[in-house]
């Protein structure tokens, strides 16, 4: 699948974009988590620009896609798309983090256009499957007897979050019930906090995991809008199975004083923040 | 003096979740927005009818309570109304985050059935008898627990959880209870049903244990001490009125239940007195140990919650009260 120029080099703007609003956000709290929620930023975008359904000036339209961001620490990206989106103000990045934000430090539904409040990981995909599930109860069906769901809902898992046994009980009830509409999105950028996936628990390769347990399973390059889109297209033509993309991604990725280390959560000082808006300008 | 909606005699024995059945499949069929969930529980006869006739609203995922309380609240954030059904102890214990985090937090219109809950589940011993689940539970924020003490009051608060909107645990325990209440006795959520008048003590009891504390009742008539019993059947929000009318009118309170006191219901109970209005308070219930194979008479004798033992403390209680 090849796409339009045009198209590919809207989203890379827009995701230079909400890269650079993260950096002001995470300054002006004081921390925030750089790495995972740049890592994710494309797929983020590529979502919330292009492939989902959904109306900032209607963010309970029941029929909207759902992004279920579960490993919900890496929110700042998140923000920075829906305010971009129009989902709220951009004054409210300025106050992320402080006492009675709307945009708390891991995504909360307080804030207009996030589904999950989370923080708590490993639980975003059994939230997803549950939403998924509702899109099809009653829903009309096609000739083959096969709900044509209301919505679809897409769930970005860190690939640290997938030590959490809970992912695997949603990833075996999720193919159980041939749930189509769901697509998991593994940001695999082969750090959790305590440092290389490989050296905590190393569950690699991801994908067959995925592949096993019976879901329609994919590898793309996360940052690749060309690679993104397509996955996420064909995840739409290939039914009777639940999507896993594993989305092999750089951890703090725009940042490039930053990139391939392990910085899970830290302050940016001026010198990341030159190097930061220098790389995204 | 029992009150005019108590049988006297006590009517037919039976589970509650025979009862909670019974309430389900009317419901499920007036209610589209009802999705059972079940975490390799049994279906009871409303699971099965709903199995049948509406295969798209009960899904089973299987042992996986995590799982099962998170995907309810998706449900939920999709406008289903989810009951799930697991047993007590794995719901409380496996699941406590996802309840806190996943349901409560978000206000979420999930209902949780909690059943075989309690003490009081003959034969299959510690792993399965749950001690903590009031404790555990009634100090999550926007949560409301209930636990009903026979099949007619079940079936009160099956309706009573669907017409709240927002999160809902309800506490059932294993054995046949019998029924206490005639049909039209007074229910409202939040306020302890009085099943006897009496001046002497007040025994706050909840779920099986009211039977029990009828009994004690009974046994304590017969002594000429009159006790006033109040059924505690919403443990969350507490009834507070009711107990601090109660210290204030009988001097003294005696709690009783099927889980531990620690933080319980006895908890809760001296908590409130302590606060407003000092009177002696026993607790009747599991004093910090785990449970054992046995029958359910055992049980109540051995971790000294019968009948016999409600009555001892109510004696016990009654002596301490100011002269």
């Amino acid at each position: 699948m090849v796409y339009q120029a045009e198209l590919l080099n809207d989203l890379q703007n827009k995701a230079k974009t909400i890269r650079r609003e993260s950096i002001r956000m995470i300054k002006a709290a004081g921390l925030g988590w750089v790495g995972g929620s740049f890592s994710q930023a494309d797929i983020v975008t590529a979502l919330v620009f292009h492939h989902m359904k959904h109306n900032p000036k209607d963010p309970k339209w029941a029929d909207r896609d759902r992004l279920i961001v579960s490993k919900a620490h890496c929110c700042e990206t998140v923000y920075a798309a829906l305010g971009e989106a129009g989902y709220f103000s951009k004054a409210e990045f300025d106050k992320y983090g402080k006492l009675g934000a709307i945009l708390q430090a891991h995504t909360e539904r307080t804030a207009p256009g996030v589904e999950y409040s989370g923080g708590s990981l490993g639980q975003g995909l059994s939230f997803a499957l549950g939403e998924a599930l509702s899109a099809r109860i009653g829903a009309p069906k096609d000739i083959n007897g096969r709900p044509i769901p209301r919505f679809r809902v897409f769930c970005i898992l860190g690939d640290g979050e997938c030590n959490e046994g809970q992912v695997w009980e949603a990833v075996m009830a999720a193919a159980h019930y041939k749930v189509d509409n769901l697509v998991a999105i593994v940001d695999h950028n082969k750090y959790q906090s305590g440092g290389k996936i490989v050296d905590r628990i190393d569950w690699t390769p991801v994908a067959p995991k995925f592949a096993a347990f019976n879901w329609d399973t994919v590898e793309v390059d996360g940052h690749d809008f060309n690679q993104i889109l397509g996955v996420l297209e064909r995840a739409d033509k290939t039914p009777g199975k639940p999507h896993a993309i594993i989305a092999n991604t750089i951890k703090c990725k725009g940042v490039p004083s930053l990139e391939n280390k392990n910085v899970h959560f830290c302050a940016i000082t001026d010198e990341i923040y030159q190097d930061a808006m220098k790389a995204l300008a | 003096m029992k009150q005019s909606y108590v049988r006297d005699p006590l009517g037919e024995a039976k589970p509650m979740y025979n009862a909670y059945n019974e309430a389900m499949a009317d419901l499920f069929k007036k209610n589209d927005k009802i999705v059972l969930l079940y975490g390799d529980f049994p279906r009871g006869a409303a699971g099965e009818m709903a199995t049948k006739e509406y295969p798209d609203r009960v899904y089973d995922v299987g042992i996986a309570e995590a799982n099962l309380i998170t995907v309810a609240a998706g449900l939920a954030a999709g406008g289903k109304i989810p009951f799930t059904h697991c047993h007590g102890i794995f719901a409380v214990g496996r699941a406590y985050n996802q309840i806190r985090q996943n349901v409560a937090f978000d206000k979420f219109n999930v209902k949780m059935m909690l059943l075989n809950t309690g003490m009081l589940w003959a034969f299959m011993g510690g792993s399965h008898q749950t001690i903590e689940e009031i404790t555990a539970l009634r100090v999550i924020p926007n949560l409301v627990l209930f636990s009903p003490a026979d099949p007619v009051e079940t079936k009160k608060i099956a309706q009573a959880a669907l017409d709240h909107v927002g999160p809902v645990a309800i506490r059932i325990a294993n054995p046949a209870v019998p029924t206490i209440y005639q049909d039209n006795f007074p229910f409202e959520v939040g306020k302890a049903v009085t099943v006897t008048e009496g001046k002497d003590a007040t025994i706050i009891a909840t779920g099986i244990s009211v039977a029990d504390a009828l009994k004690a009742h009974d046994l304590l008539a017969k002594e000429k001490i009159n006790v006033r019993l109040l059924d505690m059947h919403t443990l969350k929000p507490l009834d507070e009125a009711a107990i601090i009318k109660a210290a204030k009118d009988t001097g003294a309170i005696v709690t009783v239940e099927d889980t531990s006191i620690l933080g319980g219901l006895g908890g809760a109970v001296a908590e409130v007195i302590a606060e407003n209005y000092l009177a002696p308070v026993k607790r009747v219930g599991i004093k910090d140990r785990f449970g054992q194979s046995g029958t359910i008479d055992e049980l109540k004798e051995v971790y000294e919650i019968s009948a016999s033992h409600i009555a001892a403390a109510v004696k016990a209680v009654i002596k301490r009260k100011k002269k």
